[in-house]
Protein backbone atom coordinates (compact mmCIF):
# COMPACT_ATOMS: atom_id res chain seq x y z
CA UNK A 1 0.00 0.00 0.00
CA UNK A 2 1.26 3.25 -0.86
CA UNK A 3 1.78 6.34 1.59
CA UNK A 4 -0.40 8.87 1.18
CA UNK A 5 3.08 11.13 0.28
CA UNK A 6 3.89 8.51 -2.51
CA UNK A 7 0.63 8.97 -3.71
CA UNK A 8 0.49 10.91 -7.20
CA UNK A 9 -2.37 13.05 -7.01
CA UNK A 10 -1.52 15.94 -10.22
CA UNK A 11 -2.67 19.35 -9.17
CA UNK A 12 -4.65 19.92 -13.04
CA UNK A 13 -7.40 17.36 -11.57
CA UNK A 14 -10.20 17.51 -9.43
CA UNK A 15 -11.23 14.86 -7.15
CA UNK A 16 -14.45 13.48 -5.05
CA UNK A 17 -14.75 11.73 -1.95
CA UNK A 18 -15.27 8.73 -3.84
CA UNK A 19 -11.67 8.90 -5.12
CA UNK A 20 -12.96 9.93 -8.94
CA UNK A 21 -10.69 12.63 -10.45
CA UNK A 22 -12.12 14.65 -13.31
CA UNK A 23 -10.39 16.89 -16.04
CA UNK A 24 -11.49 19.32 -18.22
CA UNK A 25 -10.32 18.17 -21.80
CA UNK A 26 -11.47 20.72 -24.67
CA UNK A 27 -15.17 20.69 -24.30
CA UNK A 28 -15.92 17.90 -22.38
CA UNK A 29 -14.72 16.36 -19.52
CA UNK A 30 -12.95 13.26 -18.51
CA UNK A 31 -12.77 11.37 -15.55
CA UNK A 32 -11.30 8.38 -14.42
CA UNK A 33 -10.10 7.11 -10.62
CA UNK A 34 -7.70 8.44 -8.41
CA UNK A 35 -4.25 7.07 -7.79
CA UNK A 36 -5.45 6.38 -3.96
CA UNK A 37 -8.26 4.45 -5.22
CA UNK A 38 -6.60 2.02 -7.43
CA UNK A 39 -4.17 1.71 -4.81
CA UNK A 40 -6.70 0.29 -2.41
CA UNK A 41 -8.69 -1.69 -4.60
CA UNK A 42 -5.35 -3.67 -5.76
CA UNK A 43 -5.38 -4.77 -9.35
CA UNK A 44 -7.95 -4.54 -11.90
CA UNK A 45 -9.35 -7.25 -13.68
CA UNK A 46 -12.22 -5.54 -15.33
CA UNK A 47 -14.35 -2.11 -15.78
CA UNK A 48 -17.88 -2.01 -16.73
CA UNK A 49 -18.13 1.66 -18.65
CA UNK A 50 -21.90 3.06 -20.17
CA UNK A 51 -22.80 3.16 -23.48
CA UNK A 52 -22.12 6.17 -24.78
CA UNK A 53 -24.80 8.85 -25.17
CA UNK A 54 -26.00 7.92 -22.03
CA UNK A 55 -26.56 10.42 -19.41
CA UNK A 56 -26.25 10.58 -15.78
CA UNK A 57 -26.67 12.95 -12.70
CA UNK A 58 -23.57 13.98 -10.20
CA UNK A 59 -23.67 10.95 -7.90
CA UNK A 60 -25.07 8.55 -10.04
CA UNK A 61 -23.41 4.87 -10.43
CA UNK A 62 -21.87 4.85 -13.92
CA UNK A 63 -19.88 1.24 -13.77
CA UNK A 64 -17.98 -0.94 -11.79
CA UNK A 65 -14.34 -1.48 -11.53
CA UNK A 66 -13.63 -4.74 -10.53
CA UNK A 67 -10.79 -5.55 -8.54
CA UNK A 68 -9.25 -9.47 -7.82
CA UNK A 69 -10.75 -8.05 -4.45
CA UNK A 70 -14.19 -7.09 -4.65
CA UNK A 71 -16.26 -5.14 -7.35
CA UNK A 72 -16.47 -1.03 -6.64
CA UNK A 73 -19.15 0.97 -8.21
CA UNK A 74 -17.81 4.26 -9.79
CA UNK A 75 -19.90 7.59 -9.17
CA UNK A 76 -20.09 10.54 -11.61
CA UNK A 77 -18.34 13.25 -10.02
CA UNK A 78 -20.50 15.80 -11.91
CA UNK A 79 -23.77 15.19 -14.56
CA UNK A 80 -23.71 15.15 -18.35
CA UNK A 81 -23.74 12.67 -21.32
CA UNK A 82 -21.35 10.59 -22.24
CA UNK A 83 -19.42 10.97 -25.59
CA UNK A 84 -16.67 8.71 -24.97
CA UNK A 85 -15.57 5.61 -23.25
CA UNK A 86 -11.95 4.43 -22.95
CA UNK A 87 -12.28 1.23 -24.95
CA UNK A 88 -8.36 0.51 -23.87
CA UNK A 89 -9.63 -1.02 -20.62
CA UNK A 90 -11.63 -3.63 -22.32
CA UNK A 91 -8.07 -5.47 -22.98
CA UNK A 92 -6.33 -3.76 -20.79
CA UNK A 93 -7.63 -3.04 -17.49
CA UNK A 94 -4.18 -2.95 -15.75
CA UNK A 95 -4.11 0.61 -17.16
CA UNK A 96 -6.09 1.84 -14.44
CA UNK A 97 -3.74 0.97 -11.79
CA UNK A 98 -0.10 2.14 -13.68
CA UNK A 99 -1.36 5.17 -15.55
CA UNK A 100 -4.38 5.95 -13.55
CA UNK A 101 -4.98 9.65 -14.93
CA UNK A 102 -4.06 8.53 -18.36
CA UNK A 103 -4.14 5.64 -20.13
CA UNK A 104 -6.40 4.34 -17.47
CA UNK A 105 -8.92 7.24 -18.17
CA UNK A 106 -12.36 5.94 -18.08
CA UNK A 107 -15.26 8.17 -19.99
CA UNK A 108 -15.67 11.55 -21.29
CA UNK A 109 -18.92 13.69 -20.82
CA UNK A 110 -20.34 16.46 -21.84
CA UNK A 111 -20.82 18.27 -18.62
CA UNK A 112 -24.69 19.63 -18.30
CA UNK A 113 -23.25 21.62 -15.32
CA UNK A 114 -19.68 23.32 -16.12
CA UNK A 115 -19.65 24.68 -12.44
CA UNK A 116 -19.50 21.03 -10.67
CA UNK A 117 -16.46 20.49 -11.65
CA UNK A 118 -14.83 23.47 -10.11
CA UNK A 119 -17.03 22.38 -7.03
CA UNK A 120 -14.61 19.17 -6.80
CA UNK A 121 -11.98 18.92 -4.54
CA UNK A 122 -8.19 20.61 -5.29
CA UNK A 123 -5.36 18.39 -4.84
CA UNK A 124 -4.70 20.31 -1.65
CA UNK A 125 -8.25 19.58 -0.11
CA UNK A 126 -8.42 15.93 -1.55
CA UNK A 127 -4.90 15.16 0.27
CA UNK A 128 -6.42 16.63 3.33
CA UNK A 129 -9.52 14.08 3.25
CA UNK A 130 -6.86 11.59 2.86
CA UNK A 131 -4.56 12.57 5.71
CA UNK A 132 -8.19 12.71 7.74
CA UNK B 1 -14.22 -12.16 22.93
CA UNK B 2 -11.33 -10.93 20.71
CA UNK B 3 -10.53 -7.34 21.37
CA UNK B 4 -7.13 -6.84 19.90
CA UNK B 5 -5.86 -7.92 16.94
CA UNK B 6 -3.04 -10.41 17.01
CA UNK B 7 0.43 -10.24 15.36
CA UNK B 8 2.32 -13.01 13.97
CA UNK B 9 6.25 -13.07 13.78
CA UNK B 10 6.07 -11.90 10.17
CA UNK B 11 4.20 -8.66 11.22
CA UNK B 12 6.65 -6.51 11.12
CA UNK B 13 8.20 -7.62 7.37
CA UNK B 14 4.74 -7.51 6.16
CA UNK B 15 4.29 -4.17 6.91
CA UNK B 16 7.97 -2.92 5.92
CA UNK B 17 6.94 -4.52 2.14
CA UNK B 18 4.42 -1.83 2.04
CA UNK B 19 1.58 -4.79 2.44
CA UNK B 20 -1.88 -3.88 2.23
CA UNK B 21 -3.12 -5.40 5.76
CA UNK B 22 -6.54 -6.53 7.51
CA UNK B 23 -7.79 -8.39 10.39
CA UNK B 24 -8.79 -12.35 8.88
CA UNK B 25 -9.57 -14.37 12.16
CA UNK B 26 -8.21 -11.88 14.74
CA UNK B 27 -4.73 -11.44 12.83
CA UNK B 28 -3.55 -8.97 11.43
CA UNK B 29 -2.40 -10.54 7.62
CA UNK B 30 -1.48 -9.41 4.19
CA UNK B 31 -3.94 -9.36 1.90
CA UNK B 32 -1.53 -9.00 -0.78
CA UNK B 33 2.37 -7.00 -1.38
CA UNK B 34 1.91 -5.26 -4.83
CA UNK B 35 -0.27 -7.62 -6.99
CA UNK B 36 -2.68 -10.21 -5.80
CA UNK B 37 -2.65 -11.42 -10.00
CA UNK B 38 1.10 -11.78 -9.68
CA UNK B 39 0.83 -13.33 -6.44
CA UNK B 40 -1.69 -15.81 -7.84
CA UNK B 41 0.31 -16.83 -11.15
CA UNK B 42 3.66 -17.33 -9.36
CA UNK B 43 2.31 -20.16 -7.63
CA UNK B 44 1.13 -22.26 -10.80
CA UNK B 45 4.67 -21.11 -12.67
CA UNK B 46 7.05 -21.01 -9.83
CA UNK B 47 6.59 -20.64 -6.54
CA UNK B 48 4.86 -18.45 -3.90
CA UNK B 49 5.72 -18.27 0.29
CA UNK B 50 2.84 -17.60 2.65
CA UNK B 51 2.32 -16.53 6.14
CA UNK B 52 0.27 -18.62 8.07
CA UNK B 53 1.07 -18.75 11.34
CA UNK B 54 -2.26 -17.28 12.02
CA UNK B 55 -3.07 -21.11 12.05
CA UNK B 56 -3.14 -22.84 15.30
CA UNK B 57 -1.50 -26.16 16.41
CA UNK B 58 -3.30 -28.33 18.91
CA UNK B 59 -0.82 -31.38 20.29
CA UNK B 60 -2.95 -34.79 21.20
CA UNK B 61 -1.06 -37.30 23.28
CA UNK B 62 -1.52 -39.95 24.69
CA UNK B 63 -2.57 -43.78 24.74
CA UNK B 64 -6.54 -42.50 24.53
CA UNK B 65 -5.37 -39.96 21.67
CA UNK B 66 -6.18 -42.28 18.74
CA UNK B 67 -9.47 -43.24 20.21
CA UNK B 68 -10.18 -39.27 21.10
CA UNK B 69 -9.60 -38.22 17.49
CA UNK B 70 -11.16 -41.11 15.97
CA UNK B 71 -14.41 -39.93 18.13
CA UNK B 72 -14.29 -36.30 17.27
CA UNK B 73 -13.03 -36.26 13.76
CA UNK B 74 -14.86 -36.82 10.79
CA UNK B 75 -12.00 -38.75 8.84
CA UNK B 76 -11.39 -42.50 9.70
CA UNK B 77 -8.47 -42.80 11.26
CA UNK B 78 -8.19 -46.51 10.65
CA UNK B 79 -9.62 -46.30 7.32
CA UNK B 80 -8.38 -43.36 5.18
CA UNK B 81 -5.11 -43.80 3.23
CA UNK B 82 -5.19 -44.41 -0.36
CA UNK B 83 -7.97 -46.38 -2.36
CA UNK B 84 -7.42 -49.02 -0.46
CA UNK B 85 -8.38 -47.21 3.16
CA UNK B 86 -5.45 -48.08 5.04
CA UNK B 87 -4.85 -46.49 8.47
CA UNK B 88 -3.08 -43.78 8.83
CA UNK B 89 0.20 -44.63 10.06
CA UNK B 90 3.12 -42.14 11.71
CA UNK B 91 4.11 -39.40 9.11
CA UNK B 92 1.44 -39.39 7.51
CA UNK B 93 -1.96 -36.50 7.83
CA UNK B 94 -5.08 -36.48 6.96
CA UNK B 95 -7.60 -33.69 6.45
CA UNK B 96 -11.38 -33.78 7.86
CA UNK B 97 -13.70 -32.07 10.21
CA UNK B 98 -14.55 -31.41 13.59
CA UNK B 99 -18.65 -31.99 14.00
CA UNK B 100 -20.92 -31.14 17.04
CA UNK B 101 -23.84 -32.94 17.92
CA UNK B 102 -25.73 -31.44 15.44
CA UNK B 103 -23.64 -32.35 12.45
CA UNK B 104 -22.47 -28.86 11.82
CA UNK B 105 -18.83 -27.76 11.76
CA UNK B 106 -16.64 -26.46 14.54
CA UNK B 107 -13.72 -26.22 12.30
CA UNK B 108 -11.98 -28.70 9.75
CA UNK B 109 -8.29 -29.75 9.96
CA UNK B 110 -5.69 -31.73 9.05
CA UNK B 111 -4.51 -34.53 11.99
CA UNK B 112 -0.62 -35.17 11.77
CA UNK B 113 0.25 -38.86 13.38
CA UNK B 114 3.64 -37.91 14.39
CA UNK B 115 4.11 -41.11 16.58
CA UNK B 116 2.74 -43.68 18.59
CA UNK B 117 -0.05 -42.11 20.77
CA UNK B 118 1.24 -38.22 19.37
CA UNK B 119 -0.96 -36.80 16.93
CA UNK B 120 -1.16 -32.51 16.11
CA UNK B 121 -3.87 -30.80 14.46
CA UNK B 122 -4.03 -27.93 12.65
CA UNK B 123 -7.05 -25.77 12.76
CA UNK B 124 -7.67 -22.36 11.39
CA UNK B 125 -7.12 -18.77 12.62
CA UNK B 126 -8.25 -18.27 16.41
CA UNK B 127 -9.77 -21.78 16.25
CA UNK B 128 -6.81 -23.51 18.82
CA UNK B 129 -8.51 -23.00 21.78
CA UNK B 130 -11.94 -24.07 20.25
CA UNK B 131 -11.41 -27.46 18.82
CA UNK B 132 -8.67 -27.73 22.09
CA UNK B 133 -11.86 -27.47 24.36
CA UNK B 134 -14.09 -29.50 22.37
CA UNK B 135 -11.65 -32.30 22.21
CA UNK B 136 -11.02 -32.05 26.00
CA UNK B 137 -14.45 -32.07 26.68
CA UNK B 138 -14.99 -35.18 25.18
CA UNK B 139 -12.33 -37.09 26.71
CA UNK B 140 -14.76 -39.15 28.35
CA UNK B 141 -12.54 -41.42 30.34
CA UNK B 142 -9.68 -41.33 27.93
CA UNK B 143 -6.43 -41.00 28.58
CA UNK B 144 -5.43 -37.94 26.70
CA UNK B 145 -3.53 -34.43 26.95
CA UNK B 146 -4.64 -31.46 24.98
CA UNK B 147 -2.40 -28.79 23.73
CA UNK B 148 -3.48 -25.65 22.52
CA UNK B 149 0.00 -24.49 20.67
CA UNK B 150 -2.16 -20.76 19.37
CA UNK B 151 0.83 -18.17 19.11
CA UNK B 152 3.57 -20.71 19.93
CA UNK B 153 4.52 -21.71 16.51
CA UNK B 154 5.90 -20.18 13.73
CA UNK B 155 4.18 -21.26 10.12
CA UNK B 156 4.60 -20.61 6.68
CA UNK B 157 4.00 -22.38 3.59
CA UNK B 158 6.02 -22.50 0.18
CA UNK B 159 3.77 -23.32 -2.75
CA UNK B 160 4.40 -23.87 -6.55
CA UNK B 161 5.97 -25.97 -9.17
CA UNK B 162 9.66 -24.65 -7.72
CA UNK B 163 8.53 -25.12 -4.26
CA UNK B 164 11.40 -28.10 -3.96
CA UNK B 165 14.30 -26.41 -6.12
CA UNK B 166 14.23 -24.00 -3.65
CA UNK B 167 13.49 -25.51 -0.33
CA UNK B 168 16.00 -27.67 -0.82
CA UNK B 169 18.85 -24.84 -1.05
CA UNK B 170 18.29 -24.32 2.66
CA UNK B 171 17.87 -27.81 3.55
CA UNK B 172 20.96 -29.58 5.68
CA UNK B 173 20.39 -32.58 3.46
CA UNK B 174 17.88 -31.98 0.54
CA UNK B 175 18.35 -35.22 -0.72
CA UNK B 176 17.36 -37.80 2.42
CA UNK B 177 14.40 -35.35 3.37
CA UNK B 178 12.89 -35.74 -0.34
CA UNK B 179 13.05 -38.83 -0.82
CA UNK B 180 9.74 -40.59 0.71
CA UNK B 181 7.52 -37.81 1.23
CA UNK B 182 4.53 -38.41 -0.84
CA UNK B 183 1.38 -36.02 -0.72
CA UNK B 184 -0.24 -35.94 2.70
CA UNK B 185 3.02 -37.05 4.68
CA UNK B 186 5.64 -34.86 6.91
CA UNK B 187 8.65 -35.53 8.21
CA UNK B 188 10.52 -33.81 11.30
CA UNK B 189 9.91 -31.57 14.33
CA UNK B 190 10.00 -28.00 15.45
CA UNK B 191 10.92 -28.92 18.62
CA UNK B 192 14.73 -29.70 19.35
CA UNK B 193 13.95 -31.84 21.66
CA UNK B 194 11.90 -35.07 19.76
CA UNK B 195 13.42 -37.80 18.65
CA UNK B 196 11.85 -36.49 15.07
CA UNK B 197 13.68 -33.57 15.21
CA UNK B 198 17.21 -34.67 13.28
CA UNK B 199 14.53 -35.54 10.38
CA UNK B 200 14.64 -32.31 8.72
CA UNK B 201 17.01 -29.64 9.58
CA UNK B 202 17.70 -25.92 7.08
CA UNK B 203 21.37 -25.49 6.82
CA UNK B 204 22.12 -23.64 10.11
CA UNK B 205 20.19 -26.74 12.34
CA UNK B 206 16.81 -25.27 12.97
CA UNK B 207 14.61 -28.11 12.94
CA UNK B 208 11.10 -28.09 11.30
CA UNK B 209 7.86 -30.33 10.99
CA UNK B 210 8.13 -30.23 6.76
CA UNK B 211 4.34 -31.22 5.33
CA UNK B 212 3.63 -32.12 1.82
CA UNK B 213 0.61 -30.11 1.91
CA UNK B 214 -0.76 -26.76 1.54
CA UNK B 215 -4.29 -24.91 0.25
CA UNK B 216 -3.52 -23.83 -2.99
CA UNK B 217 -3.86 -27.14 -5.47
CA UNK B 218 -0.58 -26.72 -6.36
CA UNK B 219 2.81 -28.73 -4.89
CA UNK B 220 4.42 -27.39 -2.01
CA UNK B 221 4.70 -27.44 1.56
CA UNK B 222 3.79 -26.39 5.17
CA UNK B 223 6.97 -25.74 7.60
CA UNK B 224 6.16 -25.68 11.27
CA UNK B 225 9.10 -24.14 13.38
CA UNK B 226 9.58 -21.93 16.33
CA UNK B 227 8.60 -18.44 15.89
CA UNK B 228 11.90 -16.99 16.38
CA UNK B 229 12.67 -18.74 12.94
CA UNK B 230 10.75 -17.72 10.60
CA UNK B 231 11.67 -14.47 9.60
CA UNK B 232 15.49 -15.97 8.38
CA UNK B 233 13.90 -18.84 6.93
CA UNK B 234 11.41 -16.72 4.99
CA UNK B 235 14.25 -14.04 3.97
CA UNK B 236 16.14 -16.65 2.89
CA UNK B 237 13.31 -18.46 0.51
CA UNK B 238 13.21 -15.41 -1.09
CA UNK B 239 16.73 -15.41 -1.91
CA UNK B 240 17.05 -18.75 -2.77
CA UNK B 241 14.09 -18.82 -5.10
CA UNK B 242 14.48 -15.50 -6.95
CA UNK B 243 15.94 -17.06 -10.20
CA UNK B 244 11.91 -18.72 -9.73
CA UNK B 245 9.97 -15.65 -9.68
CA UNK B 246 9.70 -16.71 -6.20
CA UNK B 247 6.67 -13.87 -4.48
CA UNK B 248 5.88 -13.61 -0.77
CA UNK B 249 2.03 -14.10 -1.44
CA UNK B 250 -1.19 -12.84 0.90
CA UNK B 251 -4.25 -14.17 1.80
CA UNK B 252 -5.98 -12.91 -1.16
CA UNK B 253 -4.16 -14.85 -3.59
CA UNK B 254 -4.42 -17.67 -1.21
CA UNK B 255 -8.15 -17.35 -1.68
CA UNK B 256 -8.02 -17.02 -5.22
CA UNK B 257 -5.76 -20.32 -5.60
CA UNK B 258 -7.91 -22.40 -3.05
CA UNK B 259 -11.29 -21.85 -4.93
CA UNK B 260 -9.50 -22.65 -7.90
CA UNK B 261 -8.60 -25.51 -6.35
CA UNK B 262 -12.02 -26.69 -4.90
CA UNK B 263 -11.39 -26.38 -1.41
CA UNK B 264 -13.33 -24.82 1.04
CA UNK B 265 -12.91 -22.11 3.35
CA UNK B 266 -13.56 -22.75 6.82
CA UNK B 267 -16.61 -20.66 8.28
CA UNK B 268 -17.38 -19.56 4.74
CA UNK B 269 -18.20 -22.69 2.77
CA UNK B 270 -18.38 -25.18 5.46
CA UNK B 271 -20.15 -24.07 9.02
CA UNK B 272 -23.50 -24.08 10.90
CA UNK B 273 -25.17 -26.36 8.08
CA UNK B 274 -24.64 -30.26 8.11
CA UNK B 275 -21.70 -31.21 6.84
CA UNK B 276 -22.61 -33.15 4.30
CA UNK B 277 -23.56 -33.37 0.29
CA UNK B 278 -20.57 -31.24 -0.37
CA UNK B 279 -17.71 -31.28 -2.77
CA UNK B 280 -14.97 -33.35 0.33
CA UNK B 281 -16.65 -36.35 0.76
CA UNK B 282 -13.12 -37.95 1.46
CA UNK B 283 -13.26 -36.04 4.35
CA UNK B 284 -16.22 -38.24 5.78
CA UNK B 285 -16.09 -42.34 6.89
CA UNK B 286 -18.28 -43.26 3.84
CA UNK B 287 -18.41 -46.96 3.18
CA UNK B 288 -17.53 -48.30 -0.29
CA UNK B 289 -20.93 -48.19 -1.85
CA UNK B 290 -21.34 -44.52 0.17
CA UNK B 291 -24.47 -45.68 1.90
CA UNK B 292 -23.37 -45.48 5.43
CA UNK B 293 -20.23 -44.73 7.69
CA UNK B 294 -17.87 -46.86 8.71
CA UNK B 295 -17.05 -45.75 12.63
CA UNK B 296 -18.89 -43.59 15.07
CA UNK B 297 -17.95 -39.88 15.54
CA UNK B 298 -20.21 -36.36 16.70
CA UNK B 299 -22.16 -35.70 14.89
CA UNK B 300 -22.80 -39.04 13.28
CA UNK B 301 -26.25 -39.33 14.01
CA UNK B 302 -27.46 -35.65 13.04
CA UNK B 303 -25.81 -36.74 9.49
CA UNK B 304 -27.82 -39.99 9.21
CA UNK B 305 -31.16 -38.73 10.39
CA UNK B 306 -31.34 -35.40 8.80
CA UNK B 307 -33.14 -35.57 6.18
CA UNK B 308 -33.21 -31.10 5.04
CA UNK B 309 -29.75 -31.46 3.60
CA UNK B 310 -28.52 -28.97 1.32
CA UNK B 311 -26.36 -29.14 -0.62
CA UNK B 312 -22.96 -27.33 -1.58
CA UNK B 313 -21.69 -27.20 -5.36
CA UNK B 314 -18.68 -25.89 -7.06
CA UNK B 315 -19.29 -23.63 -10.10
CA UNK B 316 -17.34 -21.64 -12.75
CA UNK B 317 -17.90 -18.53 -14.45
CA UNK B 318 -17.91 -17.59 -18.54
CA UNK B 319 -15.32 -14.73 -17.52
CA UNK B 320 -13.51 -13.36 -14.64
CA UNK B 321 -16.44 -11.39 -13.49
CA UNK B 322 -17.79 -12.08 -9.53
CA UNK B 323 -20.62 -10.88 -7.43
CA UNK B 324 -20.29 -10.58 -3.77
CA UNK B 325 -21.11 -13.64 -1.78
CA UNK B 326 -22.67 -13.86 1.36
CA UNK B 327 -26.08 -13.26 3.12
CA UNK B 328 -27.29 -11.43 0.06
CA UNK B 329 -26.17 -13.00 -2.79
CA UNK B 330 -28.73 -15.89 -4.54
CA UNK B 331 -28.52 -18.34 -6.61
CA UNK B 332 -31.63 -18.69 -9.25
CA UNK B 333 -32.31 -21.80 -11.42
CA UNK B 334 -33.72 -22.05 -14.93
CA UNK B 335 -37.51 -21.27 -13.50
CA UNK B 336 -36.26 -18.02 -11.95
CA UNK B 337 -36.58 -19.56 -8.33
CA UNK B 338 -34.05 -18.66 -5.86
CA UNK B 339 -32.31 -21.68 -4.22
CA UNK B 340 -29.55 -20.94 -2.22
CA UNK B 341 -26.87 -18.31 -1.60
CA UNK B 342 -23.57 -18.18 -2.74
CA UNK B 343 -20.44 -19.11 -0.04
CA UNK B 344 -17.63 -18.07 -2.52
CA UNK B 345 -17.36 -16.19 -5.05
CA UNK B 346 -13.45 -15.39 -6.17
CA UNK B 347 -11.60 -15.13 -9.55
CA UNK B 348 -8.80 -17.60 -10.68
CA UNK B 349 -6.82 -15.50 -12.84
CA UNK B 350 -4.60 -18.43 -13.49
CA UNK B 351 -7.21 -19.79 -16.16
CA UNK B 352 -9.33 -19.20 -18.86
CA UNK B 353 -11.92 -20.38 -21.26
CA UNK B 354 -10.64 -21.56 -24.91
CA UNK B 355 -13.96 -23.08 -26.99
CA UNK B 356 -15.20 -24.08 -24.16
CA UNK B 357 -12.58 -26.33 -22.37
CA UNK B 358 -10.95 -24.83 -19.06
CA UNK B 359 -7.23 -24.03 -19.50
CA UNK B 360 -4.81 -22.81 -16.91
CA UNK B 361 -1.44 -20.58 -17.70
CA UNK B 362 0.35 -23.99 -16.46
CA UNK B 363 -1.36 -27.03 -18.96
CA UNK B 364 1.15 -28.36 -20.93
CA UNK B 365 -1.48 -28.57 -23.58
CA UNK B 366 -2.73 -25.00 -23.64
CA UNK B 367 -3.85 -23.49 -26.65
CA UNK B 368 -1.03 -21.74 -29.34
CA UNK B 369 -1.58 -17.79 -28.13
CA UNK B 370 -3.49 -19.05 -24.91
CA UNK B 371 -4.34 -16.02 -22.71
CA UNK B 372 -5.69 -16.64 -19.03
CA UNK B 373 -8.03 -13.94 -18.58
CA UNK B 374 -9.27 -15.67 -15.35
CA UNK B 375 -12.76 -17.14 -14.26
CA UNK B 376 -14.61 -16.55 -11.87
CA UNK B 377 -15.46 -19.44 -9.24
CA UNK B 378 -16.40 -20.53 -5.99
CA UNK B 379 -19.43 -22.41 -3.87
CA UNK B 380 -22.65 -22.25 -3.97
CA UNK B 381 -25.17 -23.55 -1.37
CA UNK B 382 -28.81 -24.83 -2.53
CA UNK B 383 -31.85 -26.60 -1.29
CA UNK B 384 -31.40 -29.16 -3.86
CA UNK B 385 -29.26 -31.26 -5.44
CA UNK B 386 -27.49 -29.66 -9.05
CA UNK B 387 -25.76 -31.81 -11.45
CA UNK B 388 -22.65 -31.41 -13.19
CA UNK B 389 -22.90 -29.10 -15.96
CA UNK B 390 -26.07 -27.05 -15.10
CA UNK B 391 -26.25 -23.46 -15.58
CA UNK B 392 -27.94 -21.43 -12.85
CA UNK B 393 -27.34 -17.85 -12.05
CA UNK B 394 -25.91 -16.31 -9.27
CA UNK B 395 -26.69 -12.53 -8.27
CA UNK B 396 -26.05 -9.71 -5.62
CA UNK B 397 -27.75 -6.13 -5.65
CA UNK B 398 -25.33 -5.27 -8.63
CA UNK B 399 -25.46 -7.82 -11.20
CA UNK B 400 -26.60 -11.10 -12.33
CA UNK B 401 -23.94 -13.99 -13.97
CA UNK B 402 -24.58 -17.63 -15.66
CA UNK B 403 -22.26 -20.13 -13.91
CA UNK B 404 -22.12 -24.26 -14.14
CA UNK B 405 -21.89 -26.36 -11.78
CA UNK B 406 -18.59 -28.09 -12.05
CA UNK B 407 -16.51 -31.12 -10.23
CA UNK B 408 -13.41 -29.55 -10.80
CA UNK B 409 -12.01 -25.73 -11.67
CA UNK B 410 -8.43 -25.44 -12.65
CA UNK B 411 -7.32 -28.12 -14.50
CA UNK B 412 -3.38 -29.72 -14.69
CA UNK B 413 -2.86 -28.60 -10.89
CA UNK B 414 0.69 -29.61 -9.28
CA UNK B 415 -0.07 -31.12 -5.62
CA UNK B 416 -0.20 -34.57 -6.00
CA UNK B 417 2.54 -34.87 -8.84
CA UNK B 418 5.12 -37.05 -7.61
CA UNK B 419 8.21 -35.96 -5.66
CA UNK B 420 10.70 -37.11 -8.76
CA UNK B 421 9.17 -34.45 -11.30
CA UNK B 422 9.16 -31.71 -9.42
CA UNK B 423 13.15 -32.00 -8.28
Amino acid sequence: MKAISELNLPEDVRYTDDHEWSKKNGDVVRMGVSDYAQDQLGDIVFVELPEVGSSFDKGDEFGTVESVKAVSELYMPIGGEVTAINEALADEPELVNSDPYNGGWMIEIKASDPAELEAMKSKADYLEMLKG
Amino acid sequence: MQTTVKRTPLNSWHRSQGANMANFGGYDMPLWYSSVKDEHLAVLNGAGVFDTSHMAGVTVAGSGAADLLQYCFTNDLDACMGRSKKPLSPGRCVYGAFLDENGQTIDDAIVFYVAADSYMVVVNAGMGGAVADHLRHNLGGRDATVTDLSDQLGKMDIQGPAAAKILGGVLADPKAVFTGIPYFSFKGHFDPASPLADAVRLDDGTPILLSRTGYTGEFGFEIFLAPDKIQRLWERLLEAGRSYDIKPCGLAARDSLRAGAVLPLSHQDIGHWPFINHPWPFALPFTADQTGFTKDFIGRTALEKQTDFSFTHAFVGKDLRKISAGENSRVIDADGQTIGTVLTCATDMGIGLHDGDIFSVASPDKPEGFKAKGLCCGFVKVDRKLSVGQNVDIADNRRKITVSIVDDVRPHRTARKPMADML
